[in-house]
């Protein structure tokens, strides 16, 4: 008993205490944490500006002409003389990028010998996951002369790998399929060399203001993604026409 | 819970640490741009795989999320409301499992490390440790 009334005295006179205590005030450690926050958001921008300008400082491949920031550079189809340059960015994961490859297939195969078609990624990494691995599969197998096969097969079976959590052990799979060696394949997937090339056709679709994809541009000049196979294809024409 | 203000600012400083970190990684990836990688050199294929994004955002702004929480649990608790250590000590639970299973993704299925990660989980174990300090289920404590 004595033990009891002790503890609730005691108890009692902690109640006191907080009743007499001025109970604290939210608006203090609420500013402190608004500049802490906002010096955190700050500082974060900040390190990732000077690490982007850093990077951003890179030479960059020389643009086709002094107007157009898109180069004539890259994996090419068609012919590699020709004055028409039908530039596309791709992301391999996106479902319209495969839609339109067949389209852009039968271009090269009609208007070949009039026209340099050249590949540049774009890989959409907020929206799809897998599109950046996707793109260096592309580049590593185009080290072992091999990027066209790898290009055609990642959009035509787009549907088996863009929801994977493991995207990459397909991609072993595709590279065996095209009989490349496997362990150097492995080895250039993530090499510095593979990520700085898509980096900078990155940069220069972000220069050149690519907001969709796919996007084409011919002759520098960017060309609407036109639904119409007809039209499409009239542009591409009228624009080998213009240099011809 | 009347000591361990020490265990409170370490927890404040390791938040302010962890959001300028996830912050890095979450702008650059609202950017689409390659990271700049230091020694563990696995950045890219970790921040670019499909362990990286959770419902089309990258997990760095949900670190971020709770970097936050607990610097502003750090914050309140300095100016005397000691009872968010309840809630920041159960938000640092969940982070630590979700650290653990992103270091299980790191070493066995990416098999690539990323440093920004790898600072990440160095954090969330200084922040877990500073709530264990503290004890904030201790109620006796807290009313002595």
């Amino acid at each position: 008993m004595p033990k009891t009334s002790s503890t609730r005295r005691r108890r009692s006179e902690a109640r006191g205490k907080t009743a007499g205590r001025t109970n604290p005030s939210i608006a203090k450690p609420l500013a402190v944490l608004a500049a802490v926050v906002l010096v955190a958001l700050g500082a974060a921008y900040y390190l990732q500006r000077s690490a982007d300008d850093q990077a951003a400082s890179a030479p960059a491949p020389s643009p086709q002409n002094a107007d157009s920031p898109i180069s004539p550079q890259g994996w090419s189809k068609g012919n590699s003389l020709a004055k028409a340059v039908l530039v596309e960015f791709v992301d391999f994961q996106c479902g319209a990028c495969a839609a339109a490859s067949s389209r852009m297939a039968k271009i090269a195969s009609k208007y070949g010998s009039e026209l340099k078609i050249v590949f540049k990624h774009h890989p959409m990494q907020r929206a799809h996951g897998n599109a950046m691995i996707a793109a260096r599969a592309a580049e590593a197998a185009g080290l072992q002369f091999k990027f066209w096969e790898m290009h055609d097969l990642l959009l035509q079976r787009q549907h088996e790998w863009t929801k994977v959590p493991d995207a990459q052990t397909l991609f072993l799979r595709y590279a065996a399929e095209l009989q490349l060696n496997l362990a150097r394949f492995r080895r250039d997937l993530w090499t510095k060399e593979v990520g700085d090339k898509i980096y900078r056709d990155i940069m220069e679709g972000q220069m050149a203001q690519v907001r969709s994809v796919p996007a084409f541009f011919l002759n520098g000049k960017a060309i609407p993604n036109s639904r119409d196979e007809f039209e499409f294809e009239q542009r591409i024409v009228a624009g080998i026409r213009s240099l011809q | 819970m009347s000591g361990n203000p020490w265990s409170i600012r370490v927890m404040v400083l390791a938040g302010f640490a962890g959001m300028v970190d996830s912050g890095y990684v979450g702008f650059h990836s609202l950017t689409g741009l390659l990271i700049p990688c230091g020694p563990a050199g696995g950045c890219d294929q970790v921040l670019n795989s499909a362990y990286s994004h959770w419902g089309g955002l990258s997990i760095a702004w949900f670190g971020f999320a709770f970097y936050l929480a607990v610097t502003a649990a750090g914050i309140f608790g300095l100016s005397g409301f000691r009872q968010v250590f309840r809630f920041s000590l159960i938000a640092s639970l969940a982070a630590f499992l979700v650290t653990l299973y992103l270091l299980y993704v790191q070493a066995f299925i990416l098999q690539a490390f990323c440093d920004y990660c790898l600072i990440s989980a160095l954090l969330v174990f200084v922040i877990l440790g500073a709530h264990l300090a503290l004890r904030p289920w201790n109620r006796t404590r807290e009313s002595a």
